[in-house]
């Protein structure tokens, strides 16, 4: 099959693109920081002993702000593109996304039942508190996937058709629940409703960053070396079979992956669309089709849409600051369409 | 010569400990909150704020300075960038985690309470004189306010003497949708009471009404808070696509009001009681004719 790029310019060019947006993540913001300042800064961080004015600022803007919101940028658009191809290789569908299985909207219920329950759930440690969204809408995520995977599973054989009926049934389910949540808010919870589920790389804090890196790291780790098995099942089921491949378990693992990566992405950053549909297309029509491409070009190109999509949301309204699913679509959506009529010429 | 050098000294002196001292308090302000920003204002602080959220709408100039974004939803370097000295916001202000990144930038965050009561304004108004270096201000404000709205009462103490209370109903109509009913445990709820009328919604919080369920209630007046339907032509517009509300006794009385529902959010404000005045008037028409 003929490629628009082959893979190692992909990834040369892929590897530069991300770089350069980490650099500029941590070189620009709302503050303006002088450049020297900025390395300056950062050699502080690591240790250096070095003084000057300003620097204390320099090193807190720098290490406090910008360095835990680039890594959860990098985190989050990663993890959602990996799923991306997982749930589009599992569907054996360029369309299907990792709200099919159910996780988006699970995770949606789970957050709005925090968000306008959340004071009525009494008896709770204090030190609970501020992580009772994010741990509210992982669990909602994974409890809502491992139903659709076991409302897909019939005599030891899951059938994907019917988990993608099963996950339509419970994304609607889930839908009305959350807008009777939304009937019981007032305003002022409405708004934070509203607010989460456009997304925000907004007060990363370390504390809610480890817990996700490390989820991603085992996903994207993991993921790869089912590059081949992912290959053959787009050959069809009862083929990959035959080549010797479980496709059992491979599907066991792509659902659970999803959940696990989708779940620790939302609940740290809120609900971030189009970067799990769109990124594995468009590297799909950039590299094509193969897996073993595929799988990490994906990381690196959702982690970079991410980190340029933040820059925007933070720098667009300074001193205020967006909703980063707005900008993700705005950034994304053109550049697909793009490719897209090109690709039919 | 000598003493001209030791009166320099102590000028001097004086001049560097007076700087000092004012150089303690906040000198560039952001606040996030609505009332906050007005209060700030009304001490005579406007020109130390910096930046303000989306929500402060009053007065008008404070629309000129950078917007901060919804108090909800801080940015810690974009309130960083504005090198304020003190943030300022109600409860709501957040989240959680970027006021911890302001703090650790040695920013002074102060939360105030957004409880629409007197003795929180009271505490509000002092903690703010403090900051700002004027307490004896913060103290007579308070006072004139406290007073404004003890006058308010008489007022509708006199008017209840004569008339009863007439049936109320606060609409907040999101522009195009359903109008949303005020009812018991709110800001506008507190209001109506306030001014001197019944309000004849008895559920809780704001929620869309049925155009039957207000036929039913029939409100005597209804206020309408909402900018989108301030102007006689936006009320007969809105009177065309809900027939039933023009025939309500209100409108057929021609006793519809509007009320500016800034208002209704971060607790009391400084514009209350003149607008508290004006909806007891328009409440007891007969009352305020007569005086």
């Amino acid at each position: 099959m003929r490629t628009l790029v082959k893979p190692r310019p992909l990834f040369i060019g892929l590897s530069a693109l991300c770089l350069l947006a980490i650099w500029l993540s941590l070189a620009l913001g709302p503050v303006s920081l002088p450049l020297f300042d900025t390395l300056r800064a950062a050699l502080r961080l690591v240790g250096v002993p070095i003084h000057g004015e300003g620097l204390e600022q320099a090193e807190l803007i720098l290490g406090q702000i910008r360095l835990p919101r680039t890594l959860l940028g990098l985190a989050v658009g990663g993890v959602l593109a990996l799923s991306g191809v997982a749930m589009q290789g599992l569907f054996r569908n360029p369309l299907a996304d990792p709200g099919l299985v159910g996780v988006s909207s699970g995770a949606s219920l789970g957050a709005a039942i925090a968000i306008v329950g959340g004071s009525a759930i009494g008896g709770l440690p204090e030190a609970f508190g501020p992580y009772l969204l994010s741990l509210c809408a992982f669990l909602g995520g994974l409890g809502v996937t491992a139903l659709v995977y076991r409302l897909g599973r019939r005599n030891g054989q899951t059938s994907v058709a019917v988990m993608l009926l099963a996950g339509i049934a419970l994304t609607a389910l889930a839908g009305s629940t959350v807008g009777l949540f939304t009937y019981l808010a007032d305003d002022a919870t409405l708004r934070t409703l509203t607010f989460w589920n456009l997304g925000s790389l907004n007060g990363a804090s370390y504390a809610r960053l480890w817990p996700l890196l490390f989820v991603t790291v085992g996903v994207a780790l993991w993921l790869p070396r089912r590059a081949s098995a992912l290959n053959a099942l787009l050959l069809g089921e009862s083929e990959a079979n035959h080549l010797g491949i479980n496709v059992e378990g491979l599907k066991r693992e792509l659902v659970f992956c999803t959940a696990l990566g989708v779940g620790a992405a939302v609940a740290a950053a809120g609900m971030i669309g189009f970067v799990g549909l769109v990124v594995p297309h468009l590297v799909r029509l950039l590299a094509g089709p193969d897996h073993r491409v595929l799988l990490p070009a994906s990381i690196l190109a959702g982690a970079t849409l991410l980190l340029f999509a933040d820059l925007i949301a933070r720098l667009a309204l300074a001193p205020a600051e967006m909703p980063i699913g707005i900008v993700t679509a705005f950034l994304g959506a053109p550049f697909f369409l793009y490719l897209l009529l090109r690709g039919r010429h | 010569m000598r003493l001209s050098t030791r009166l320099i000294l102590l000028c001097a002196g004086f001049m560097i400990s007076h700087a000092s001292m004012a150089d303690e308090l906040p000198q560039r302000w952001v606040s996030a909150g609505s009332a906050l920003s007005e209060w700030v204002n009304a001490l005579g602080a406007e020109s130390k704020l910096v930046g303000v959220d989306s929500t402060s709408q009053h007065p008008q100039s404070l629309k000129a300075l950078p917007s901060i974004g919804y108090q909800r939803q801080l940015s810690a370097e974009g309130v960083l960038s504005l090198k304020p000295d003190v943030l300022i916001g109600t409860e709501e202000m957040g989240p959680p985690p970027v006021l911890e990144q302001i703090r650790s930038a040695k920013v002074k965050v102060e939360m105030f309470s957004a409880e629409a009561d007197l003795p929180t304004l009271k505490g509000t108004l002092e903690h703010l004189g403090e900051l700002l270096g004027d307490e004896a201000k913060a103290v007579q404000l308070f006072k004139a306010y406290e007073q404004q709205l003890d006058e308010q009462q008489q007022q509708v103490k006199q008017a209840q003497a004569n008339h009863q209370a007439p049936g109320v109903l606060l609409l907040m109509s999101h522009a195009g949708g359903k109008p949303m009913v005020a009812g018991k445990n709110t800001a506008a709820d507190w209001l109506l009471t306030q001014a001197g009328g019944r309000n004849l919604a008895t559920h809780s919080g704001y929620k869309t009404f049925s155009v039957e369920a207000l036929a039913g209630l029939n409100p005597e007046v209804l206020v309408l808070a909402d900018r989108s339907l301030s102007g006689e032509e936006a009320r007969k517009a809105l009177m065309k696509e809900n027939p039933i509300l023009a025939s309500l006794k209100a409108a057929k009385e021609g006793r519809i009001y509007e009320l500016d529902p800034t208002l209704l959010v971060g607790g009391l404000g400084p514009r209350l009681p003149a607008s508290l005045k004006q909806l007891t008037a328009d409440f007891y028409p007969e009352t305020s004719a007569n005086r």
